[in-house]
């Protein structure tokens, strides 16, 4: 107790630690500067902590980094948010410095603070530091600035609103390009608080600025923004400004910005209305799906669904359609692999007809296609067609593709399939999957890859959950507790390992009738790895089954195994015993 | 300007275009005034600059024009400015069995241009400027297909990634124009007072994103080009060197990547050399802004050489800044990336053989700490390398003057490395290092050894001092609860 007379200077064991050669000291005493907060209490805090770290800051990129972080959930610390504004100056110096990562957190950090100050302390404090970082010498003090309008902006009186927007236009004509893909960037944002008198004016010519500028980077990222934009405009302006931009973008030189393009169409759909759509988007989308670039063609594949649900049924099949029919024998199988992992959610937009007599056929080729993805995206989404047509249509083509895949030489592939099987279970029906897939899901357990047999036990688990206790007794069980006889120790352990999953689902009564005993057998095998799996497995099934059983079944085949010659049996064991203990003395 | 050049395109697809030319081979004066009529045709902007999107495949044929031998001098020129609109017809490489004569008329003209250009015999006409530049934005200015590699969408089992670069199956005929293009801005023929206002900060623009292209043969042409560029304009140096300095941080802060680092670390290379001493202020902040950031990207393998050139360059020009060079390396020093480690180890070594005695103690010890660090490392080649710098005498010599700063700073390391370094070659080296300071002044190797005893025991007990410090504090800040209006976000981070 002697030692909370002494005197203690919370600053000093700061800055003593921060001045250690070893960085990660200095890491963990930063990590730590709440604490530090706390010991001072919020005057000394503000008048001596924050100081202090407005001039550390020559330190380590990653020192500061954490500083940036920190201060941004400080303002408990220094009194409230009435206090919040003596946050901004070591902030404002961090987002000044080279690395990118340390200005971004630092105007991170500096939009939470904002965002909880006083209108009136935003006026006389942050507005003015964004004015200060927006003039700033250095290039970066301008990129982070253009990351703080938005929080600035909405408190300012008229005046200095006018006053920010033109700074803003600014940033959008600087000098350097690095300046003008921050304004780019962050315009959507910015222009989100705007007035929408301003909007049209003042908004739009720096998104025309932006759009012509001679940097390929900056005008992408204007396009990033056109969506954003577009949404904030009435439709008519919209349409007005928006639409002739995106139009000319969708013919650009550059694949990029296509590719840009090609990603954010169908969000503009909802901003310029149906009737625009129609005439102006649609063909633009068009174009983009056939595009001489694989690259934009796979984004515009991407959003085939997404574009026609958008659409009447009609237009999507006057126009999307048929590019959807060249895009599933598409030379890139990126491409076709892109439409395949969308394509089915197209079913319900088209509606039933159109899908038999359409979309089926696209299917099927596309479930015979060479490359596996393209398959797996198919069979992946199935649901979605089901929900329309009904499986019937496919099952018949669906088979072999399945088996094909389960078969794939890439165990990636194959894993990819195991993990649809219980919706292709659900989909199909216990009838079908009797007949054709109950085999591959004992094949899988036999794999030569552990990953492919972990998820085929998962998968097991997955089919006695979908189809019931009763119906995996019948057509499941059997089959894989055969395999707990298989030679090779390897095929042994994935039956224990599914074992364990079955037996939740299972229940107390098969476990204890069906299960157990095979696990207990196990006890005995040769191999010590499977010794103390089956002590693991043991130890899992102990809260399924009865008191009863563990008393005259468990426990003897523990305290077997506890006293083998192998050192990890005996851990394994000794520690199922152990908890089963505590399972008796809990109940 | 480039748009308006682009304005001026003739319709190089159409049949008038190909009439023309071939009329004109009867009469070189005719083609003269052609080009001139079809100069104010339409546009066809989008098509001649995107051949990406729909490569010219329709192109009717070209035919040949008459050699230059066989026109009279006062002639030359108009038909010069002739094979030149006949190059601007761009060609699909993509089939090599298309348009086989028309590529052909296209590579001699070519040749004959590069040819005429060479024997530097008349002045280039202002018309004949506009269309060489011209001729050059079509077939040179162009957007780089995707890289496939780079991009993440390649899912494809990782097995077909052969890592040659992409090349353009048009590179038979760029070459020919970059020849061309070389050897007529190297062309004592060539006004730059009547061509800056062709070549551009446009036309540079467009020249420098082709160092992004991925054909090293390309950068190496455009490499020579734009340093001849510097050379003759003047009045564009400023902005090349802005130009050049933004691709730079671009790559260093955005996106780590590019392809022509290199070369344009070489152009600067012989641009330092050439700075007016002292340095003006704005090569200074070069140096510190982006040449020393420069060793930060994970890529620096690829540049290293030319960008440690630059730096030496700058030091031999104004040797005053080895400190802060030094110092920068320091900021910028690698953590886990040992191969990068033994680069800077390399750079320093260049460094410091160069220093003043004054630079050296400036920065010796910030910059010894590292080295005890590096002489730890257990990467064998980072503490091998760092270990020769003994061998090196101007080194040696600087370590020997500092001794009473630098042994103290390096001794624990020394030990540590004798005690437990699991290579032997390391172990012996610090064997020897030891002995050197042994020999150099035995005293201080002694009373070097007796604090760093103590030093041992005082670490320990910093340890536990800085342990119990925490501890009283967290417990005095757990007495004080917070009293802010805003609800308490206690970080995860603090108990």
């Amino acid at each position: 107790m002697a030692m909370v007379d002494q005197p203690l200077y919370p600053i000093a064991v700061l800055i003593d630690e921060l001045k250690n050669e070893d960085i990660q000291l200095r890491l963990n005493s930063i990590r730590r500067l709440s604490t530090i907060a706390r010991a001072l209490g919020e005057e000394r805090t503000r008048k001596e902590l924050i100081p202090f770290l407005s001039e550390n800051n020559d330190d380590d990129d990653e020192v500061l980094l954490a500083t940036a972080e920190e201060l941004g959930v400080f303002v408990p610390y220094v009194g409230g948010v009435e206090h919040a504004s003596v946050l901004l100056p070591p902030l404002e110096t961090l987002c000044t410095v080279e690395e990118t990562c340390v200005r971004d957190k630092s105007v991170e950090s500096l939009c939470r603070i904002g965002a909880q100050m006083r209108e009136q302390d935003l006026v006389d404090h942050f507005i003015p530091l964004v004015k200060r970082l927006a003039s700033g010498e250095w290039f970066t003090a301008r990129v982070s600035s253009c990351g703080l309008f938005h929080i600035a902006y909405p408190s300012a009186p008229e005046a200095l609103k006018t006053e920010l927007r033109t700074i803003y236009g600014q940033l959008c004509q600087d000098d350097m390009p690095m300046v003008r893909r921050s304004a780019a960037t962050n315009l959507g944002k910015f222009a989100a608080t705007v007035e929408a008198a301003h909007l049209k004016t003042d908004i739009m010519s720096v998104f025309d600025d932006l759009t012509q500028d001679d940097q390929d980077s900056v005008r992408l990222l204007a396009v990033e923004g056109c969506a954003a934009l577009g949404k904030l405009l009435e439709p008519q302006d919209c349409v007005a400004h928006i639409l002739p931009v995106i139009v000319n973008f969708s013919q650009d030189k550059s694949w990029r910005v296509r590719y840009m393009v090609a990603n954010q169409l169908y969000e503009l759909c909802e901003a310029v209305g149906p009737d625009s759509t129609k005439t102006e988007l649609v063909p633009a989308y068009v174009r983009l799906l056939r595009d001489n670039e694989a690259e934009v063609r796979i984004a515009a594949a991407g959003k085939v669904t997404k574009f026609s649900r958008i659409l009447s049924p009609e237009l999507a099949i006057q126009h999307i359609l048929p590019c959807v029919k060249e895009l599933s024998t598409d030379s890139s199988q990126h491409v076709r692999s892109a439409l395949a992992s969308v394509i089915m959610g197209m079913a319900p937009v088209l509606g039933k007809d159109a899908t038999i007599e359409q979309l089926l056929p696209i299917f099927l080729s596309l479930l015979k296609d060479e490359f596996p993805d393209v398959r797996l995206n198919i069979i992946s989404k199935l649901d979605q067609v089901n929900q329309v047509i009904g499986i019937d249509l496919l099952s018949q083509s669906l088979l072999p593709a399945i088996v094909e895949l389960a078969e794939d030489r890439h165990w990636r592939v194959r894993l990819a399939i195991i993990e649809y099987i219980p919706l292709l279970a659900s989909q199909l029906g216990v009838g079908f999957f009797d007949d054709k897939l109950g085999a591959l899901c004992m094949q899988w357990l036999k794999d030569k890859v552990y990953s492919i047999r972990d998820a085929a036990a998962n998968n097991v688990k997955r089919l006695a959950e979908e189809f019931g206790p009763e119906w995996a007794m019948q057509h499941i069980i059997p089959q894989v507790l055969d395999m707990i006889n298989d030679p090779h120790y390897l095929y042994r352990m994935t039956i224990l390992h599914a074992i364990s999953l079955l037996a939740p689902v299972l229940g107390s009564e098969i476990t204890s009738t069906n299960l157990l005993p095979l696990v207990v057998n196990a006890a005995k095998d040769r191999v010590p790895n499977i010794k103390f799996n089956v002590a693991k497995v043991l130890q899992s099934i102990i809260p399924i089954v009865e008191e009863s059983v563990v008393e005259s079944t468990i426990k003897p085949c523990l305290v077997e195994l506890s006293e083998d010659p192998d050192v990890d049996v005996r851990f394994f064991a000794s520690q199922a015993l152990q908890s089963s203990d505590q399972v008796k003395m809990s109940s | 300007m480039l748009k308006q050049i682009f304005n001026k395109l003739p319709k190089k697809s159409s049949k008038t275009d190909s009439d023309e030319l071939s009329r004109s081979s009867e009469s070189p004066q005719a083609a003269g005034k052609s080009q001139q009529r079809s100069n104010g045709g339409g546009a066809s902007l989008k098509r001649a600059s995107s051949s990406a999107v729909f490569p010219a495949s329709m192109v009717s044929g070209i035919e040949p024009l008459v050699p230059f031998k066989d026109v009279p001098n006062a002639e030359k020129m108009n038909l010069f400015v002739s094979k030149l609109s006949l190059c601007c017809v761009t060609f699909d490489f993509t089939d090599p069995s298309k348009n086989i004569a028309d590529k052909d008329v296209k590579r001699k003209t070519l040749v004959e241009l590069v040819d005429f250009v060479a024997s530097g015999s008349m002045r280039f006409s202002e018309p004949a400027i506009l269309a060489m530049c011209r001729m050059c934005a079509i077939n040179l200015f162009r957007v780089f297909p995707p890289n496939y590699r780079a991009n993440g969408v390649v899912a494809s089992g990782g097995e077909n990634d052969d890592d040659d670069p992409m090349f353009d199956p048009a590179w038979p005929h760029l070459q020919l124009v970059y020849e061309l293009l070389l050897k007529f801005i190297s062309s004592s023929c060539l006004d730059a007072k009547v061509a800056k206002k062709y070549i551009d900060h446009s036309f540079i623009s467009k020249l420098l994103e082709l160092f992004d292209s991925e054909d090293p043969r390309e950068r190496d042409c455009l490499k020579t080009i734009l340093h001849r560029v510097y050379g003759k304009f003047m009045v564009h140096r400023p902005f090349i060197r802005k130009s050049i300095n933004n691709i730079f941080y671009r790559f260093v802060i955005e996106t780590e990547k590019h392809n022509g680092i290199a070369e344009l670390l070489e152009i600067f290379g012989s641009v330092i050399s050439g700075f007016a001493l002292p340095l003006k202020e704005e090569h200074k902040i070069f140096l510190w802004r982006v040449l020393i950031p420069l060793h930060k990207p994970k890529s620096l393998g690829v540049y290293f050489q030319q960008l440690s050139f630059c730096i030496t360059q700058f030091l031999e020009k104004e040797p005053k800044l080895a400190s802060i060079v030094i110092s920068g390396l320091l900021k910028y020093w690698p953590v886990t990336n040992s191969q990068k480690e033994v680069m800077f180890l390399g750079e320093l070594e260049e460094i410091l053989e160069g220093i003043s005695m004054v630079e050296f103690q400036r920065i010796m010890v910030p910059l010894f700490l590292r080295l005890g660090c590096c002489i730890n490392s257990l990467h064998f080649q980072v503490a091998e390398r760092t270990l020769f710098l003994w061998n090196n005498d101007h080194i040696v010599n600087l370590i020997a003057h500092n001794r009473h700063a630098i042994l103290p700073i390096i001794f624990p390391a020394l030990e540590r490395n004798i005690k437990s370094h699991w290579n032997p070659a390391v172990v012996n080296l610090t064997h020897n290092i030891r002995k050197m300071f042994v020999e150099m002044d035995e005293k201080l190797f002694v009373s070097c050894h007796a604090q760093y005893k103590e030093d041992e025991a005082i670490l320990i007990l910093e340890a536990e001092k800085r342990k119990e410090a925490w501890k009283q504090l967290e417990q005095v800040a757990s007495l004080k609860p917070v009293i802010g209006n805003t609800a308490v976000l206690v970080s995860p981070l603090m108990t």
